[in-house]
């Protein structure tokens, strides 16, 4: 039976070229929109280099003060005292890597220009972040402690301080007029990992700010990894309760805010939430509400076709009812359809988002940025094809059905 | 004439109704853009009211080991003097960190005789700041040395506008930050856009450095020569590096953070203007579809009116007007949506962005369907009545 109806529908579509090609294109390029920014928030937020141990890791990256009396609210990143001495008195994790968030210095070499972003880590965080070491390796607890001015650069760094030298570790590279020797060379990352992303690593104890300042705010963030997924919770807990016991030890401000969340959490919350709420389900309504009304209007136009379409066949419908077809065989032929045409607009609509894909990764709009079509992101595809195609195929499919016999045959 | 269209349209509701909507639904999408758009343009058109050429910001990390505010003082009073005897610098001005396209905001309260404003753009800054950036003053004068430790404040011509209207505003008493603290104006200056070529410059005042304020300000900005290359930009980090120990200094040109601000708009619109295009293509087709099937469906009636007497040209005058009728209807409803957003002052964007989006869209529509049914009307013009009647 599925075979005559793939058979009728390859045939219909071959009828009318022009249709065809509009209901396609719609189709393909509706999906190829939804499909490339799907893949786009996977790679934000799905683990990946240099962060495979995503799903088991929360980040600390604000720490907020608020004065209830007054609604003042002052926000910033946490200190170095904060992480060191409450957070890592946690007993859950496995491990927790304290880094900074990367600021910029300059280097002038051959009276050319190098930007670079610095940023100091601690011993564990290599251990946490995976980072592919091209030559060398990170720096020690005990090179940390002993406060050796030691750095670990970036691939596109080496090329743009040293140009084209083939191994650089023990050489100096100079950021701030400081010079710094290179321990290591990693791959590059990014800049959408903003926990991650750096060009030049250094130890937190050559920090030129005063890292020790009693004080909840400063430059740092961390990563706090459990043992398994599973223990995430325990450690959402075991972190909620010490937070809940540190007192502000500020007369104006009386509330202490400093979330561990997953990346997905912490999203939500920047662009949905607030301190109180992660807004995780606010994020999941608007995001809906959004993709439904962009699918709107090819739907309509969809629909319309597929209207028009099918009054053409109304003689054919007329001879399969007078011969006895039910209405709901025909509603299920036309609805099998219209899912066979969507499906034929997904896979075009797959090759649209791989050419666009591989334009985007070219194009360098954002470096090292590399998308990519994975399992979730074509899963996601088949869905939103699949309610496309029932989303458009059920209103023309009842008016089909409704019509008369007698009234079908005689039309033509 | 009108009557007999609409009667036909009413007669075919069921089919119309999907057209309508779909106009509907194409005239919010084509709207949202237009006023995107035109907010962008409208902006763009006015000028930056500042110079970015050759301005380089220096941020430091403040990490001098004393909090005393005397040497503090005596301490970046070298650092200028250091720097103005550069013959490459020609002027310099510490200011806080919201300086034009820095990323940085801070924002306050302002309030004139009960009547209160927020938020406002709180610029902190010295007597060469305006030099710097080459600002034009409109009404009064900028700060010079007479207002030391007095309350004097510049604003901007977009908040005495708002606040004033076409009074002088120079000699007025406001309150800043709150209504008890009282400061004097005495300036108005040109709008600067702050934000990137496409915003607007915001409401905004400008308040002097006092005495106290090298524990918190962390930035400079510098006028430099033409002749001011990489090698001095190299020469100058060296020496920020020697007179201000034990900081990070990063050194930009505004022109740079400027391309990058503008970027970071441009970007996303050309992203807004491409899916709608193709949305705009999709219902082009469609509609250009269904028009055709249409006009063949009506191969009958259109026959006879042949027979009888009407010319080609009436024929698919009738058929193009018909669609514009339609068009129409969508319209109304669409603009009665779509003139909430001015009513209700939506996203605080002026009135005169969602008039002329509306303008624009309501010509787009028309266009739109004018070019998809052209075609089919130009194809029922052509439809002769001996065959088109024979085939009944």
């Amino acid at each position: 039976m599925l075979k005559n109806y793939f058979k009728i529908a390859i045939a219909v579509l071959k009828r009318r070229k022009f249709f065809t090609f509009i209901s396609l294109f719609g189709i393909s390029f509706t999906l190829t929109i939804l499909m490339v920014t799907t893949a786009f928030f996977d790679k934000m937020l799905s683990p990946s280099y240099p962060d495979y141990k995503r799903n088991r890791s929360l980040y600390i990256t604000g720490v907020a003060l608020v004065s209830s009396k007054n609604g003042w609210y002052n926000g910033s990143s946490a200190s170095f005292y904060f992480l060191d001495h409450y957070v890592l008195k946690l007993k859950t994790p496995e491990k927790i890597g304290i880094f900074s968030f990367s600021a910029k210095a300059n280097a002038y070499v051959n009276n050319k220009k190098v930007v670079m972003e610095y940023k100091y880590t601690d011993a564990n965080y290599w251990e946490i972040a995976e980072y592919q070491f091209l030559e060398g390796k990170p720096y020690t607890k005990q090179q940390i402690d002993n406060g050796e001015r030691v750095g670990v650069i970036s691939e596109s760094n080496k090329r743009n301080y040293f140009g084209d030298a083939k191994s650089v570790v023990g050489k100096y590279i100079e950021a701030d007029n400081v010079s710094y020797r290179i321990i290591g060379v990693v791959k590059d990352l990014p800049r959408s990992m903003r926990n991650f992303y750096g060009d030049l690593y250094l130890p937190y104890t050559v920090s030129k700010g005063n890292y020790k300042d009693v004080g909840f705010q400063g430059g740092f963030g961390a990563v706090l990894l459990a043992k398994s997924e599973a223990d995430v919770p325990k450690m959402r807990t075991e972190y909620q309760q010490m937070l809940s016991k540190i007192p502000t030890n500020d007369k104006e401000y009386d509330k202490l805010y400093a979330h561990a969340d997953t990346m997905l959490e912490s999203m939500s919350r920047k662009l949905f939430g607030n301190d109180e709420n992660v807004g995780i389900s606010r994020m999941i309504a608007i995001v809906s509400l959004f993709i439904l009304l962009f699918l709107l209007l090819p739907t309509i136009n969809l629909v319309n076709i597929n209207i028009t379409r099918i009054m053409e066949r109304s003689s054919e419908i007329g001879v399969r009812k007078a011969f006895g077809a039910s209405s709901k065989t025909l509603v299920y032929q036309f609805i099998v359809e219209n899912v066979i045409l969507t499906l034929l607009g997904g896979v075009i609509g797959v090759f649209l988002s791989i050419v666009c894909i591989f334009l985007f990764n070219q194009s360098d709009i954002l470096p090292n940025l590399n998308l990519s079509l994975n399992f979730t992101v074509l899963v996601f595809g088949f869905l939103i094809c699949l309610f496309f195609g029932l989303l458009s195929g059920v209103y023309p499919a009842w008016r089909m059905s409704r019509l008369n016999v007698v009234n079908a045959l005689k039309a033509q | 004439m009108f009557k007999h269209l609409f009667k036909l349209i009413w007669n075919k509701r069921k089919q119309n109704f999907l057209f309508l909507s779909e106009i509907l639904v194409s005239f919010l999408v084509i709207f949202a853009v237009f006023s995107l758009l035109t907010f962008y343009y409208l902006n763009y058109m006015l000028p930056k009211g500042f110079e970015s050429e050759r301005v380089w910001s220096v941020s430091y990390s403040r990490n001098a080991k004393t909090n005393n505010i005397d040497s503090l003082n005596i301490f970046y009073e070298n650092v200028r003097r250091s720097l103005k005897a550069l013959p490459e610098i020609e002027e310099l001005s510490f200011t806080s960190a919201n300086f034009p396209y820095s990323n940085s905001h801070s924002t306050t309260g302002f309030t004139y005789k009960g009547k209160e404003m927020s938020p406002i753009n709180n610029y902190v800054v010295e007597d060469d700041y305006n030099k710097v950036l080459g600002m034009q003053l409109l009404e009064g004068r900028w700060f010079n040395k007479e207002d030391i430790n007095q309350r004097s404040v510049v604003i901007n011509s977009t908040l005495k506008q708002a606040m004033f209207g076409d009074e002088p505003a120079a000699g007025k008493i406001v309150g800043a930050d709150n209504e008890e603290e009282k400061w004097k104006v005495i300036g108005v200056t040109a709008d600067v856009k702050a934000e990137g070529d496409y915003w607007p410059a915001g409401k905004s005042f400008y308040k002097r450095l006092d005495t106290g304020s090298f524990r918190w300000v962390g930035h400079i900005l510098l006028k430099v020569s033409p002749k001011a290359d990489a090698a001095f930009e190299s020469r100058l980090s060296k020496l920020l590096a020697r007179i201000i120990q034990n900081s990070n200094t990063e050194i930009q040109h505004m022109e740079d953070t400027r391309e990058s601000k503008n970027s970071d708009t441009v970007i996303p619109m050309i992203i807004c203007i491409t899916v709608a295009g193709f949305l705009i293509i999709n219902v082009a087709l469609g509609l250009f579809g269904v028009l055709w099937y249409n006009i063949s469906q009506r191969r009958g009636e259109i026959g006879l009116r042949r027979a009888i007497g009407a010319t080609g040209s009436s024929v698919s005058f009738q058929l193009v007007s018909e669609s514009l009728l339609l068009a129409t209807l969508s319209i109304i409803l669409g603009s009665f949506f779509a003139l909430q957003f001015p009513l209700l002052n939506v996203f605080n964007v002026a009135a005169s962005v969602y008039i002329i989006a509306l303008l624009l869209s309501i010509a787009f529509i028309y266009l739109l369907v004018i070019f998809c049914s052209l075609y089919p009307g130009k194809q029922a013009a052509a439809i002769h009545p001996a065959v088109a009647l024979h085939e009944e």
